[in-house]
């Protein structure tokens, strides 16, 4: 997808092209979607937050000047949509794995015996709590390193590591059983 | 000396500090559990780095697109829209034009409950946690226990507004409309209205007698969601029922055979 | 559950075009513009009939109408009907065969105000009844064969609708009749307002939706990966399911659960005063949180009961706290997660 793909998508959309509009959507959809799934922690909020998401691409697009690529820069507004999305609900309420081990101490739990399925991960990341669950995604996930990662989430490098880790070591309790 | 957490996951992620890097490292030779712990790591962060795309599913274009549709009826629209075999906006100004001062309100209402609690609110699916709860982030101080009850109340009045402006928009034209659908479905839509009406009214009483109680609270805003989403049901219906019915059109009466049972 | 996106979705629909309806609606380009003069055909004759008094005394007259198209694959086919059932099956071949009978008993003339029309297009077929006088006493019931990947979207008003055997995405809607879906992996949404939908022997890596308002809601031998289930006064009874995410609301209506829970599945059940009864016939261990304002929680699993909250709970044991229960438990190594939430229903877990 060249810039100037992007480019004309853009000025087609802006023009009220709704052909060009589900173009942009079709290529973008699952990334965002998947996103925010995962920052969400369920597939019920993710999809109404890709809903979210687009429209307000949709309204935004007169402001896209062409020096990111269109993916990234929906990337971007998806990142911070959700997040938004996660820290107005923290204030709220919190988990119900929560309640589960709180502790982050390391016992040793018996070996797996088979490889961690990408299925199970995803199915225990929606099970991690809030706060441990964004830095982990965006980390170890989406590839961030810890600074940005931070950055992102608007909180210290240390705490945003933390965070990381205890993920980490939840997932290892999630996923260790078999 | 088992190393911390930490550097276990520094050391996993081969970030550890180099002074450490090499005691680490002898430990872990001696030592079968932390070797684990930090193969278990790797293997997690391996295997997270992996994962795969999503598709959302297939109505999400189509609610997406009806989203769009709305929102440029209530905004600006831009002017050029030649050439475009699909314009959202040539069609929006028609739809604008046309649309019941009822429709707009609805939508309005809608629109208004979705911007401003459709995200927002709890979706009730977890037990809220005391201020207690371990573990909280930098970002969000835990308030004290009596400032969350007493802000999870004003929350709950803030969304019943929400709701019952809401709802009183989309009644009007239920009501209003209700001779658009045949006997038997205009009485199984107004039975269940009732039927969540009770439900709320059930739930109110509870929380007159138990303010705090978290089922009651929640069933409340489950009820509301309900109504909602019935009357919505019920609008759109109508909506499609409507459409293309000529004023002054004479109506002439005929049976729609009953199937079903 | 009300989903935020349906919100967005009804306010679309009032926004979309009520343009005067001509009798012969001109062939814009673009599936939009005839979708909408379906919508506005469907809703003119709808909204013309609403009472009658029986006036077709006559024996019944039919007509039939046969055809056949061709799809592709995995292309698409809409159907729209206003009076009348469909039947919609997924075959082998790249073609839709259309068979419609219709009906009526006022008078032969009738027939003829009945037009079906189909449109063509490259991966798109459609099928719509079009009502072209001012009265209607005729119905039209369709027998279709699609190719088994295709997308189906079937929708009467007054009729029943049934889709077997297509793998393709699945819509099938009706306001006044049942909905009857049986090995379509990806069911989208089966909606019906009075009437039951019945969901069979469909084993899916997907999603399955599917509502009511008033009628019952059965699902037997399914595997899905996630269901999603919901009416206002219609019970909601599952048996021999087995899904990784389940997801059921009703107001009044009951919720019964006979099957397995998959490890690491995520169940959520919420109901006003319906009862809800899981039968589990696995040993997959989960970890319950069941609350009611005024209903029982039992169950004969050997479970571990735990508090949920302290706080929480000392709130609720205070003095002067009405009825009410709260229970915490784990199962076995509690790796699926269940969620239960009543007003006054009681809840019930039993093994089978």
């Amino acid at each position: 997808m060249t810039t100037a793909d992007d480019a004309e998508i853009v000025a087609r959309c802006r023009a009220g092209d709704a052909d060009a509009f589900e173009t942009l959507y079709r290529r973008h959809a699952a990334r965002i979607y998947t996103l925010a799934c995962r920052m969400a922690g369920s597939a019920e909020d993710g999809e109404d937050l890709l809903q979210e998401i687009f429209l307000q691409a949709y309204r935004k697009l007169g402001s896209f000047k062409g020096d990111a690529a269109l993916g990234t820069w929906i990337y971007r507004l998806a990142l911070n949509h959700c997040l938004d999305y996660v820290r107005s609900r923290r204030a709220k309420m919190s988990k119900l794995t929560e309640t589960l081990d709180a502790d982050t101490s390391f016992e040793p739990l018996a070996p797996r015996e088979t490889p961690i399925a990408r299925l199970d991960l995803e199915r225990a990341i929606e099970r991690l709590p809030d706060g441990a669950r964004e830095a982990f995604v965006l980390h170890d996930v989406e590839g961030f390193d810890h600074k940005e990662a931070a950055a992102l989430l608007g909180i210290a490098e240390g705490t945003s590591k933390s965070q990381v880790f205890k993920a980490r070591a939840k997932l290892r309790v999630l996923l260790g059983k078999k | 000396m088992h190393p911390n957490d930490a550097e276990l996951n520094e050391y996993a992620d081969a970030s550890v500090d180099a002074s450490r890097r090499g005691e680490i490292e002898r430990h872990l030779e001696a030592c079968t559990s932390c070797r684990q712990v930090v193969a278990e790591l790797r293997e997690i962060a391996r295997v997270a780095a992996t994962l795969e795309l999503r598709d959302p599913p297939v109505r999400s274009w189509t609610r997406l697109e009806r989203a769009i549709k709305l929102d440029a009826a209530t905004e600006r629209l831009p002017q050029n829209s030649r050439n475009s075999r699909r314009t959202f906006d040539l069609r929006v100004q028609r739809a604008l034009r046309e649309m019941s001062v009822m429709g707009r309100l609805a939508a309005a209402a809608a629109l208004v409950l979705a911007t401003a609690v459709g995200v927002q609110m709890m979706r009730g699916s977890a037990a809220r946690r005391p201020a207690s709860a371990p573990a909280a982030t930098a970002t969000a101080p835990a308030p004290a226990p009596a400032a969350a009850a007493q802000s999870v109340e004003a929350e709950l009045r803030q969304a019943e507004d929400h709701y019952e402006k809401a709802i009183q928009g989309l009644e009007q034209i239920a009501n209003a409309e209700q001779s658009v659908f045949d006997p038997r479905t205009a009485a199984t839509l107004q039975k269940n209205l009732a039927v969540i009406d009770q439900a709320i009214s059930e739930s109110r009483a509870a929380l007159r007698t138990e303010p705090a109680s978290e089922p009651a609270q929640q069933s409340l805003l489950e009820n509301f969601k309900a109504k909602v989403a019935l009357l919505q049901d019920t609008v759109a219906l109508i909506n499609e029922m409507r459409k293309g019915n000529e004023a002054g059109a004479a109506r002439i009466v005929s049976g729609l055979k009953q199937k079903g049972d | 559950m009300l989903r935020y996106s349906s919100l967005l979705v009804v306010a679309g629909l009032g926004a979309a075009p009520l343009a005067a309806a001509a009798q012969n609606p001109s062939r814009a380009a673009g599936a939009f513009a005839l979708r909408e003069q379906v919508d506005r055909v469907r809703a003119d004759v709808a909204a013309r009939a609403v009472r009658y008094q029986g006036r077709d005394r006559g024996p019944e007259q039919t007509e039939r109408f046969s055809r056949k198209v061709k799809l592709g694959r995995d292309g698409r086919f809409t159907i729209e009907n206003i009076s009348g059932d469909i039947t919609v099956t997924g075959g082998s071949g790249d073609d839709v065969s259309i068979e419609a009978v219709k009906r009526t008993r006022g008078g032969a003339g009738q027939l003829a105000s009945v037009r079906i029309l189909v449109d063509e297009r490259p991966g798109r077929v459609e099928v719509r009844t079009e009502h072209t006088a001012q009265n209607d006493r005729v119905s039209v019931d369709y027998t279709v064969t699609v190719p088994s990947a295709a997308a189906v979207d079937a929708r009467s008003v007054s009729g029943t609708v049934k889709v077997t055997r297509v793998q393709g995405a699945v819509r099938a809607e009706t306001v006044s009749g049942n909905i009857v879906a049986a090995s379509t992996p990806k069911l989208d949404a089966a909606k019906t307002v009075s009437g039951n939908v019945d969901l069979t022997d469909a084993t899916s890596d997907a999603d399955l939706t599917a509502s009511t308002v008033s009628g019952t809601l059965r699902a037997k031998g399914l595997k899905a990966r996630a269901l999603e289930l919901g009416s206002v006064s219609g019970d909601v009874l599952l048996s021999d399911v087995s899904c990784e995410r389940l997801s059921v609301h009703s107001v009044s209506g009951s919720l019964e659960y006979a099957g397995a829970l998959a490890r690491r599945g995520r169940y959520e059940i919420n109901t006003h005063s319906g009862s809800v009864r899981l039968t589990l016939s696995s040993d997959t261990g989960f970890e319950l949180t069941a609350n009611s304002f005024s209903g029982s929680i039992r169950s004969d699993l050997p479970v571990t009961l735990g508090a949920t909250g302290s706080q929480d709970d000392r709130r609720r044991r205070g003095p002067g706290r009405g009825p009410g229960h709260s229970t915490h438990a784990v199962y076995g190594d509690g790796s699926a997660a269940l969620s239960i939430r009543t007003f006054s229903g009681d809840i019930v877990i039993n093994k089978r």
